[in-house]
């Protein structure tokens, strides 16, 4: 996964050419009726540096392969899609780019956003400048509490802790044994919010189970031999962990050096974003993997998924992560928003227009079926598995593949306490 | 419980014997031309990055995987010709000017390799994949320890031994000591100081560029690796003493160990602990376990 420095020029190309083909499609646009004939301005804020960029890299891929398709068949209503980057850095930064791509280039909707630092930045900002923002990974929780209750103009992310339930659901039931658990999670807020809430799930499957060790390493830290020296003397049944960067393939490689998986289970529940890192030389099968809201190798991928990954694979040489559906999926839901509400109101529709007809919209993203809830949360499916070396690369794959809705397992409401639910809807019936 | 404790310590060796080829080539330059060079993380970045493609060519050529380290280490070394131009391009023009330009000037290096990396690598995590296991591990007291480790541990050490006899027992050792103990007397002397300058930046550059060739199997190359150790080499050098490389190899050690034995301990002081330490000695012994008072 790499944004080289051509591909990144080739971004802003696409955004350059996207404005140049604009005028001509006026022509084609007044065909519609209410319609305007420039172009539908997409502002896109990916991380471009540091532990999350391979991340960044992924939504926009997924985006700039959307706007391909979409203005090949004629854009939005007629309108041609243009991109206009931005990136993703500090919520500081990021939020005077935010307010420059709303005021300065006066976009449609801005998309992206993968920090929830930056997400609780980015939200109240949103509703501040009336400006539609659709989140990819980023939330506005803090910790697992809903800063945002009633957004206008906000949409994000899943909670943040939801793979971490995923994760405990499949520990539950497929190491049913396990008595002892340590933890590895990053020193910041997703790391102790999955850490916590994995506990609180298996503990209702398993009331017994302890933790034996809790380890806090700060995000970038590139050496594991000592926290893996800690790992082994408290001698835990499995071992869990939230990492989802380079730090998991890190980790991974130098446990299989002292053999640490010989010795016990572990569930990484979002190590799926550096899949295609985890060689089988040093992954061993029969681990819990989580590739949070989309599985390149699916059986029961659709057409869609299934071409997106050929073309991915063809232009960037490697298997697409999770984050490029997040990212088609942001774009995707507005096209139909728009569409929706154009339907109703017979002309091109203002930004709160648009906003009502997200609520509750469905559409058919890259990973199947997404929508965002009534209440402005990104609905989807979540995939984990068992490891296993039986297929035709030299990575890990997972079989089986458990497909997790957040429908069962993301709390119902941004205002229901996590722990109350947790207790009142764990062991899952059936 | 010998195994547990073999574990530790190796784990503690293991990032100190890294942590001191970064921190040796801090104390060198420093020493020598009074430059706090902020860069010498981004080096050990340079030289990860460069050794994993070096070893990536080396297998794609169809050398045996068990000869890696020979490119590896090749190149770690090689590359440290980025000191030469470094030193004399940018540094040579800031020695007569006020600490904080030199300072400035290695900050804005910081920033500028890390933008190469990016623009040359991606920014993915890059690494040799599977390589690091091909030398198997070894059985000590019950703990199962991975040989590439002890290689590394086995090269930090024959380099500082090296450093140490170069300081000690060559003409260009005595020249450098002498530069470091009066500048103008040795140039006056006769000593061509911006040869000194150039190699001994050199030899500091290609420490770090080593030491992130060496690291990398283990691990994987990140663009910001080089910030994160950083602070790190400071401890060494704060609790070794600026200047001195006695000072970098023991307060590799010190920092090394003591983390794993705090990860092992009780968790929540891996960072703190070092900055204890540090806080200790500057309290206690504010010029470093090695260093000479400043003069």
């Amino acid at each position: 996964m790499e944004t080289s420095r051509r591909e990144f020029l080739k971004g802003v190309g696409v955004a350059a050419a996207g404005s140049a083909v604009g005028f001509p499609a006026v022509v084609s646009a007044q065909a519609r009726k209410g319609v305007p004939s420039g172009p539908v301005k997409i502002g896109v804020m990916p991380i471009r540096a540091g532990v999350a960029a391979p991340v960044g890299a992924a939504g926009q891929r997924g985006v700039e392969w959307w706007a391909e398709r979409v203005n090949k068949a004629g854009g939005i209503l007629g309108r041609k899609v243009e991109l206009v980057f931005e990136e993703e850095s500090n919520p500081k930064d990021t939020l005077e780019r935010f307010r420059k791509l709303a005021l300065q280039a006066k976009v449609d909707v801005i998309v992206g956003g993968i920090s929830t630092a930056v997400g609780l930045a980015l939200g109240p900002a949103a509703e501040e400048l009336k400006m539609l923002w659709l989140s990819w990974d980023g939330t506005t929780q803090k910790g697992v509490e809903e800063t945002m209750p009633n957004p206008t103009y906000a949409f994000r992310s899943v909670d943040n802790e939801v793979e971490a339930i995923g994760g405990a659901l499949l520990t539950a039931k497929y190491f049913k044994g396990v008595k002892t658990i340590a933890g590895i999670n990053n020193d910041y807020s997703y790391g102790h919010d999955c850490w916590e809430t994995y506990q609180a799930v298996l503990k209702r499957y398993t009331p017994g189970v302890k933790s034996v060790l809790e380890l806090f390493p700060k995000l970038g830290v590139t050496d594991f031999t000592s926290h893996i020296a800690a790992i082994q003397q408290a001698k835990p049944d499995l071992l869990m962990t939230s990492f989802w960067s380079g730090d998991t393939t890190i980790l991974m490689k130098q446990a299989a050096a002292v053999g640490l998986f010989k010795t016990m289970k572990a569930c990484f529940t979002t190590g799926g974003g550096v899949h295609d890192s985890l060689k089988k030389e040093f992954t061993p099968e029969g681990l819990i993997l989580g590739y949070n809201s989309m599985y390149f190798n699916h059986a029961g991928a659709s057409p869609l998924l299934k071409q997106f990954v050929r073309e991915y694979k063809a232009k960037y040489g490697e298997y697409p992560p999770y984050e490029c559906d997040h990212g088609y999926f942001t774009v995707e839901s507005y096209k139909a928003g728009v569409e929706k509400a154009y339907k109703a109101a017979g002309e091109w529709p203002s930004k709160e227009q648009v906003a009502k007809a997200l609520e509750g919209i469905e559409v058919e993203s890259l990973s199947g079926k997404r929508s965002w809830r009534a209440d402005h949360v990104q609905m989807c499916n979540f995939f984990q598995g068992i490891t296993t070396h039986k297929n035709a690369f030299d990575f890990v794959t997972i079989d089986p593949v458990e497909v997790l809705p957040t429908a069962k397992i993301m709390k119902p409401t941004t205002s229901t306490k996590l722990l109350d639910w947790i207790n009142a809807t764990f062991p899952l019936k059936g | 419980m010998a195994a547990n404790l073999v574990n530790i310590l190796m784990g503690g060796v293991f990032h100190a014997a890294i942590l001191f080829l970064v921190a040796a080539g801090l104390q060198v330059v420093f020493g020598v031309q009074r430059i706090f060079n902020l860069a010498c993380g981004s080096f050990y970045a340079l030289g990860a990055y460069v050794g994993v493609s070096a070893v990536q060519a080396f297998t794609a050529a169809g050398g045996p995987p068990a000869l890696f380290i020979l490119p590896l280490a090749l190149a770690g070394l090689l590359v440290g010709v980025v000191g030469v131009v470094v030193e004399r391009g940018l540094l040579s023009f800031v020695y007569d000017r006020d600490e904080t330009f030199q300072l400035l000037l290695t900050f804005a290096l910081v920033l500028m390799l890390e933008d190469v990396v990016r623009l040359t690598w991606g920014t993915a995590p890059y690494s040799t994949s599977a390589l690091y296991l091909t030398y198997g591990q070894v059985n000590l007291l019950g703990a199962t320890v991975p040989v590439y480790n002890l290689i590394v541990i086995g090269a930090s050490l024959a380099i500082a031994l090296g450093i140490g006899w170069l300081l000690a027992r060559t003409a260009f050792g005595r020249i450098i000591r002498a530069a470091a103990d009066n500048r103008e007397m040795a140039e006056a002397l006769g000593v061509d100081m911006r040869w000194v300058y150039a190699k001994v930046f050199t030899l500091g550059t290609a420490l770090g560029t080593l030491g992130g060739a060496l690291v990398i199997p283990a691990t994987a190359a990140m663009s910001e690796m080089g910030i994160e150790l950083i602070v790190e080499a400071f401890a060494v050098v704060v609790i070794g003493g600026l200047g001195s490389m006695r000072g970098a190899f023991v307060g590799a050690l010190v920092v090394g160990v003591f983390r794993a034995v705090a990860i092992a301990v009780y968790p929540e002081l891996e960072m703190l602990m070092i900055y204890l330490i540090v806080i200790a000695v500057l309290v206690l012994r504010p010029r470093g376990l090695f260093g000479r008072v400043a003069v």
